[in-house]
């Protein structure tokens, strides 16, 4: 009580709590930054961690060669539930790649600035994210090749349209324009430290590669200021983004006519899903990353509680979300609705209903003690499980609704072969690969960001009358 | 710190005055309207009117959970407007007393003829009877009036004592209480206007709620705050930043209460389902379509385009202007929620329907202004004060 007492003893001391570690000057972030990529010698650690991820991209590559050979037949998907790993895990990896969009745009415009020092590999993971997810839809279309004018609308010769009342066509639409967004706003970010990089690089190919990718940038008041303006129309851009892709993912199910998946609540639940699963995502990097680099002062404890209680806020409205589908299911009257949901939770797949139960909804308040939003080891063991519950959240809603609808005849049950599993890995290893990359090449946190968090950055300016001091 | 103990203006005495005339002015009204009109059509108004009144004080109730929370130069110069808001709940629950007189008007559900013909309403009884309806409005102001009793019982103490733990306590308390309040204005939300039609249902209706009195609060204390800051001793205080927050975050209610409220209608629409689609159906024929298209246009687009510019957040007068037209354009959209229930053949506009939300606002109004003139204008020991008094944002 006394420890709670300290650590609230006024609400703005909490929010005054500095976000960077003591004895901080702008040569030691930038050189604590900086020596990551530059250095010419490798951590083992690193070199373990990326064959792991290395292994999953093999598998996957695998996975997807026999799919392409023999179709998607391979997978577990068939009448009824044609509809399985390929979509929980396209809604799993989108899910989680809106934390970075919050962190980065949303973040920025309420001038949080705790989300400098998690910005940047927040964004990398949101585009990493996304790459993994946009391959499920498209190998599900079982010839990816075709799949330009399946999904695209472009005037071709054959009078070919795709269906604009479908919302996997606005899908399209929303990942396309996320990833798009989401990589623009990534790299526009990176300029200014690229050129830390550039004139910090010894070796002459270093200094070359980062001097190109810096786009001739010399921090001039002029790039500055259009850096600042640019930031600010790309983070406007974004921040509808972080609400509407993942409400376009939940008008896939919430427009069909399917109990279980038509409800009304599904576009902010399923928001709420995704950045819950984000942040999940985000300490699950940041928590073994800032312990093996050193970098604790920089990604603070602060951070790490702040994206505690993000996710403590989030799943509190899924679990809001859970309590809802129960209830409106009973209150709707509807027969199917009814069965549907007595289906989840006592029929053959009630096991993984209850599981996620109690992950989303019980667990997850562990997150209201402050004394395990402080210990690191074991937030980073819930922030895995916070990850497996979304993803079972997702199978759930797919699985348990598809396998028995409306006609009891063609009820089935289904089950994920070993290629559902080998592509689902395949992708976090896609991921692991991708992520080692950017740890190892990239400054991974934003260096020049972070040091206006330094108290001699800090410009005072008389406002004068108006200020109306 | 600061000696300063920012006493209410006359102004707020004069609201309070403003407020009798208007109560006495909208009874007046709606005893003409009644004549005219009937008892059904003064219980059917009565449950708009209240509805909307009674979002004010709850919204301002999450709203000021929700600055316990967060802390923030925004919630502290609106934190007393909160608060007084929050003490009008002890009168919404006696204001409540009519739609208990009127569950007989008000819900098919009441009547046992009409359930015995209905399997749907039958397979509903358990939840839709009248006990159980009572017993949980019971429950809902029990737990809204003690939160917001604590909530001003501590803020009082903090003002005297400075008691740097009455801080954590409320802040304690909102974590919780959010969380409380969510469950029980769902649950209001389906007994006192989904279940007008009790074969209706939206699983995202509590949410539209709870964003929908958020948002009625936020643009009902921002235009009292504006108002205070026109005279001592408020003045010295309330600068363009703070609006400029403040409107910023009204904007951001604005476009969830859209965004919902799309969500839900996109959803119905192309589902098509017989169970939802008549609550979309009686609202695109027969007028009523015309409050659909205003709600669009003077409920979002309107204030959103205002909204948008840097300026007009800046400007005293221009967010007062905008942020009570949103007060007074919250009340179609409650009014879009029930009316096109009761008159399914079209839209049908009576003097108690314009009448009886005067008649309550004054009422609520003069209450409000009681009670804020009873406390300084500023939380004096709030430990974010001092650094509220120097916002700036640019």
């Amino acid at each position: 009580m006394a420890q709670q007492g300290h650590m609230q003893a006024g609400s703005t001391a909490v929010l005054d709590e500095p976000v960077l570690g003591p004895g901080q000057n702008y040569e030691t972030i930038t050189e604590s930054v900086a020596q990551i990529p530059l250095s010419s010698r490798t951590p083992l650690g690193w070199v373990f961690g990326f064959l792991i991820g290395l292994g999953g991209l093999m598998m996957l590559q695998m996975a997807i060669g026999w799919l392409l050979l023999r179709g998607v037949g391979i997978w577990g998907n068939n009448v009824p539930v044609g509809w399985a790993f390929d979509i929980i895990n396209f809604v799993w990896w989108i899910g989680i790649g809106h934390a970075g969009t919050l962190i980065s745009a949303i973040l920025l415009l309420f001038k949080q600035q705790w989300r400098m020092s998690i910005s940047r590999f927040a964004e990398a993971m949101t585009i990493f994210a996304v790459a993994c997810a946009a391959l499920f839809p498209l190998l599900h279309t079982g010839r990816p090749w075709l799949a330009a004018y399946w999904l695209f609308p472009y005037p071709n010769t054959m009078g070919l349209w795709p269906q604009f009342r479908s919302p996997l066509i606005w899908d399209v639409f929303a990942v396309s324009t996320y990833a798009t967004v989401s990589v623009v706003f990534w790299i526009v970010g990176l300029i200014p430290d690229l050129a830390t990089m550039r004139d910090r690089a010894v070796s002459k190919v270093k200094k070359h590669v980062f001097g190109v990718l810096a786009l001739g940038w010399r921090g001039s008041a002029r790039h500055w200021h259009r850096y600042e303006v640019a930031t600010l129309i790309l983070a406007g851009l974004s921040t509808p983004l972080v609400l509407s892709v993942h409400t376009v993912v939940s008008f896939d199910f919430a427009v069909s006519v399917l109990p279980g998946w038509h409800a009304t609540i599904f576009p902010p639940y399923f928001v709420a899903g995704a950045i819950y699963s984000g942040f999940a995502m985000v300490l699950t990097l940041a928590i073994p990353i800032r312990a093996a680099y050193g970098l604790e002062h920089l990604i603070t404890m602060k951070h790490i509680d702040n994206m505690a209680k993000v996710m403590l806020a989030t799943a509190l409205i899924v679990g809001y979300g859970y309590v809802m589908e129960a209830f409106f299911a009973w209150y709707s009257a509807a027969p199917y609705e009814r069965y549907m949901m007595f289906n989840r939770m006592t029929g053959p797949y009630g096991w993984t209903y209850w599981l996620l139960i109690f992950v989303n909804i019980g667990l997850v308040q562990l997150l209201w003690l402050r004394s395990v939003r402080y210990n690191t080891k074991l937030l980073f063991v819930l922030s895995l499980i916070f990850n497996v519950g979304m993803w079972l959240e997702r199978f759930v809603i797919i699985v348990t609704s598809l396998h028995r609808d409306f006609l009891p005849s063609s009820w089935d049950m289904y089950y994920p072969t070993r290629w559902d599993f080998m592509m689902f890995f395949g992708t976090i290893g896609l991921f692991l690969t991708l992520f080692f990359l950017f740890i190892r090449f990239v400054p991974m946190i934003a260096m020049f960001e972070v040091r206006t968090l330094l108290p001699e950055a800090k410009v005072h300016v008389d406002h004068g009358p108006t200020g109306g001091h | 710190m600061t000696t300063e103990t920012y006493q209410a203006p006359d102004s707020v005495s004069g609201l309070q005055t403003k407020g009798i005339g208007t109560a006495v002015l909208g009874l007046l009204l709606t005893g003409a309207g009644f004549a005219m009109a009937g008892l059904d059509r003064f219980y059917e108004a009565y449950l708009v009117a209240y509805v909307f009144w009674v979002g004010v004080s709850l919204g301002s109730l999450a709203l000021l959970m929700v600055h316990h929370l967060s802390g923030g130069a925004w919630g502290v110069v609106i934190r007393r407007p909160l608060e007084a808001a929050t003490r009008t709940l002890p009168l919404m629950a006696v204001l409540f007393l009519p739609i208990v007189a009127g569950m007989g008007h008000l819900y098919h559900w009441t009547h046992a003829d009409a359930v015995a013909a209905d399997p749907i309403m039958q397979a509903k009884e358990a939840y839709l009877n009248a006990p159980f309806f009572l017993a949980r409005q019971v429950f809902y102001f029990a737990c809204w009036i003690v939160m917001a009793t604590l909530l001003n019982r501590w803020s009082a103490e903090q003002d005297r004592t400075g008691d740097p733990a009455l801080a954590v306590k409320m802040a304690r308390l909102s974590g919780g209480g959010l969380l409380v309040f969510g469950l029980t204005v769902t649950f209001a939300a389906v007994d006192w206007t989904m279940s007008v039609n009790p074969h209706w249902f939206s699983t995202i209706w509590g949410m539209l709620y709870m964003v929908g009195q958020g948002l009625s609060a936020l643009a009902f204390v921002i235009a009292v705050l504006v108002m205070l800051s026109t005279v001592p001793p408020l003045d010295r205080v309330v600068n363009a930043s703070h609006l400029h927050d403040l409107g910023k975050l009204l904007f951001a209610f604005l476009m969830l209460w859209a965004y919902l409220s799309f969500s839900q209608f996109i959803i119905i629409y192309s589902a098509n389902l017989a169970e939802e689609i008549p609550h979309y159906l009686v609202r695109s024929a027969g007028g009523w379509q015309w409050v659909g298209w205003s709600l669009v246009l003077l409920h979002f687009a309107l204030p959103y385009g205002l909204l948008l510019a840097r300026d007009t957040k800046r400007n005293f007068n221009r967010l007062r202007v905008i942020a009570m037209w949103v007060v007074v354009i919250r009340l179609l959209d409650y009014y879009w929620h029930v009316a096109p229930e009761f008159h399914t053949t079209g839209l049908s506009v009576t003097l108690v329907d314009v009448a009886l939300p005067i008649a309550l606002g004054g009422i609520f109004v003069a209450v409000f202004a009681a009670q804020l003139k009873g406390r300084p204008l500023l939380p004096l020991q709030d430990p974010g004060l001092a650094k509220a008094l120097t916002h700036h944002t640019h």
